[in-house]
């Protein structure tokens, strides 16, 4: 009897614990309501402006509208965070009868918070995503997002640079626009280079002559740190895309079979070269991505492949490195049909619009005038690369690495983002997987090649 | 105030505010996984029930297998090496002369180093380049040993164990010396009036007496390391190979990498239920010897 007693007491708690669980749920419905409250608060403070505003300029007197944009830039390094705050008051005095609401959140915080948005109907009109398919994907197969198809005029297509708009689109529809990018490219310690009597290499011939040169002067010649795998995954992305070209692999990434073929599998057959020819540190397993960069930095390795992100790290004043890197684009193959101006990378972080926002025109007119200007702005402050024509932007305060970089892109036709933001997340575990086998010459490139063809077929996003 | 506290409804409100936290933050959410891992689900968009399938799929999956019986092996490490170097360690701190109090702060100071200090420490011991473990093979002439310690497969597992062995020790220590210290002296003295030796009172006298506490530390070593995480993310993050991964690095890097939440949910709830079953077998195996 006292233990039914307890089973029963038992069974209300966990009730009453259930209730107080879904109170939890609609608690944070809270959370918009402040929101919408701040947004309040700034209408009344921006309607002040914007009545001046509207007896100067007499624009059409539409409807007061709000938009939201959640994102993700809260530091006040980020330059991206300047550049969000300046176009919400810019694009006010423009278009006065539409008040931006802008909330950033950092991180990983940030993706929870975004996911339980979506999921619980209380997501902002336009929303950051994070760059590249894998992450945004399936959002968009759940319905979440708008395609911007529709509101993009030729004058907005005409200002982006060629091949970058590819990166938006999903199922054939646009969903984003671009901002700034980072390209791959091939680093170069122009002091161990010398020393070794190295030439940059512009070919797969150069390449294994200065890695033997490097070998023999006593350096590392190329530093990778596979531990974390994505870094050889780099290598593979743009050894292969050097063998059979950009064009192929966005065919092989829409039928999987074509990894298993001649092109592929010599890919493959280079990267073993490249262990063989101790090209790599012997530590490579055991190295972490940001041991690499810092071991770069310090002068451990003659040639880095990575993208332009890591342009501080080599730039720095501590860094031995600095001043004394050249960027390169990576050498092409006699034997393969890819050519120098092909690049891996100009994958975006882009900005989404809600597909239950209630003002679909306005949210994408701001989403490109946003866009543009973390595209031209960004690229000025060094935060990466223009996806926007940046033709009038004054090069002159940035970097050297920064310019080589984007000298290097203006010469570029095609673009393929980094392979695990275009597999699904599963899939582009198991390619980074078969990498880091790869290059530990685990398995062989035919059989590299026969288990990449097991991968579902992805769409080049 | 004994009145009160044999009070039923008195006990249960003291109880309830624990009870609610623990049941919100713990029990109710292994429920909730126990449901998600009969989906089919990227944490997005809707599931997909397929029943047992991913239970199924698990007891096939060679990298499961294997992350399993690196854990049993960690547990049996725990088990075989750790507590008994612990219960050794306690019985000396205890009785040594001088410094006691020394050797104690000592041993327990990788206890309150944050795990992510530990896990930097250990790699720049075995770092393959310029790491301390290297070197001293190197000045002891033994060249041809030095070897990049994480980054081989057949050394990466075993070099992962020593350091949470080697931080824990200090735990199972203290507890343990504390242990011995509130044990009465009456009975040493009379057993050293018995002509006791050092070695007979250790195994006669304070082990036997020491049950009820190494049960604690065998079942806290034991499920340590059945769900061992933290180190071994920092120290190699299940690699090279999956050679040093274990059952909760494999769920991270299922649900957080590759977005298969159902399956991730399914591992999750595989290790809440090797952790009972060996705390029931454990006690069921410490009952029997007090019988």
């Amino acid at each position: 009897m006292k233990l039914r007693m307890k089973k029963l007491g038992a069974l209300f708690l966990s009730i009453a614990i259930a209730t107080q669980l879904t109170g939890c749920g609609s608690g944070s419905s809270g959370d918009t309501k402040t929101a919408s409250n701040d947004a309040a608060a700034n209408d009344a403070a921006a309607s002040d402006t914007a009545e001046a505003e509207e007896q100067a300029a007499d624009t059409e007197s539409e409807e007061e509208i709000t938009i939201t944009i959640w994102h993700q830039s809260v530091t006040d390094t980020d330059p991206v965070k300047r550049i969000i705050e300046d176009s919400v008051e810019d694009y006010h005095e423009l278009h006065p009868n539409v008040t931006i609401v802008q909330e950033g959140v950092t991180g990983e915080q940030y993706k929870t918070k975004i996911k339980t948005a979506f999921v619980a109907g209380e997501a902002p009109d336009i929303a950051y995503m994070f760059g590249g398919g894998s992450f945004v994907k399936p959002y968009i197969d759940a319905g979440y997002l708008l395609p911007i198809d529709e509101y993009l005029t030729d004058d907005i297509k005409e200002k982006i640079m060629d091949g970058m708009l590819e990166n938006c689109k999903y199922n054939g529809k646009i969903y984003t626009l671009p901002t700034i990018t980072f390209l791959a490219n091939l680093y170069c310690n122009t002091e161990m280079f010398e020393e070794a009597g190295a030439d940059y290499p512009t070919n797969w011939e150069e390449l294994l002559e200065a890695v033997d040169k490097l070998k023999a002067a006593g350096y590392t010649p190329v530093i990778l740190g596979e531990k974390d795998r994505w870094p050889g995954m780099y290598w593979y992305d743009i050894v292969s895309a050097r063998q059979v070209g950009n064009e192929a692999i966005q065919e092989a990434f829409a039928d999987p079979a074509k990894f298993n073929s001649e092109g592929f599998i010599k890919a493959a057959e280079k990267m073993q070269e490249l262990v063989k020819a101790g090209a790599f540190n012997e530590t490579m397993l055991s190295m972490s991505y940001d041991e690499m960069v810092s071991g770069f930095a310090a002068g451990q390795g003659a040639m880095i492949f990575q993208a332009n992100w890591i342009h501080p790290n080599f730039e720095d004043e501590a860094a031995v490195t600095n001043g004394k890197v050249k960027a390169i684009a990576f050498p092409v193959f006699a034997d393969g049909t890819g050519t120098a101006t092909e690049f891996s990378g100009g994958g975006t972080d882009g900005y989404y619009i809600n597909a239950e926002t209630e003002h679909p025109k306005e949210a994408a007119e701001y989403l490109a005038y946003l866009s543009e200007r973390i595209g031209v702005e960004g690229y000025q402050d060094g935060a990466g690369l223009p996806c926007w024509d940046a033709s009038n932007v004054d090069t002159s305060s940035l970097s050297v690495l920064n310019q080589e970089s984007a000298e290097l892109m203006a010469t570029g036709t095609s673009y393929i983002t980094w392979w695990d933001n275009i597999l699904s997340a599963d899939d582009s575990e198991t390619y980074k997987n078969l990498v880091a086998e790869l290059l530990a010459l685990k398995i062989t490139p035919e059989d590299f090649g026969a288990k990449m063809a097991e991968l579902q077929p992805s769409e080049l996003y | 105030m004994n009145k009160i506290l044999s009070n039923k409804k008195v006990i249960c409100l003291f109880l309830f505010p624990t009870l609610l936290l623990t049941a919100v933050i713990i029990v109710i959410p292994i429920f909730i996984s126990g449901y998600y891992s009969l989906l089919d689900w990227d944490g997005i968009g809707k599931g997909i029930f397929i029943g047992l399938d991913n239970y199924k799929e698990l007891i096939k999956d060679g990298r499961f297998l294997n992350s399993i019986k690196n854990s049993l092996l960690f547990a049996a490490f725990s088990l075989f090496l750790q507590i008994p170097f612990s219960l050794l360690l306690a019985i000396i701190v205890a009785n040594v002369k001088k410094g006691e109090k020394f050797y104690r702060t000592a041993y327990f100071i990788p206890v309150i180093i944050s795990t992510v200090v530990i896990g930097q420490l250990w790699q720049k011991i075995y770092n393959g380049d310029y790491g301390l473990l290297n070197s001293l093979l190197g000045i002891a002439g033994l060249d041809n040993l030095q070897q990049d310690w994480l980054g081989q497969e057949k050394t990466a597992l075993i070099c992962s164990f020593i350091p949470i062995l080697w931080q824990y020790v200090g735990y199972h220590m203290l507890i343990m010396y504390a242990g011995v210290k509130s044990l009465s002296t009456e009975i040493y003295e009379a057993a050293r009036i018995d002509g006791a030796s050092n070695t007979q009172i250790a195994f006669r006298i304070t082990i036997p007496l020491l049950k009820p506490i190494l049960k604690v530390c065998v079942t806290f070593s034991l499920i340590g390391a059945l769900k061992v995480f933290d180190l071994i993310y920092v120290l190699t993050n299940g690699g090279p190979f999956f050679s040093t991964e274990v059952p909760s690095i494999y769920m991270y890097t299922t649900i957080f990498d590759s977005f298969n939440y159902g399956y991730g949910s399914a591992i999750s709830i595989f290790i809440i239920l090797e952790c009972l079953v060996f705390t029931m077998l454990l006690n069921l195996f410490f009952r029997g010897k007090e019988v």
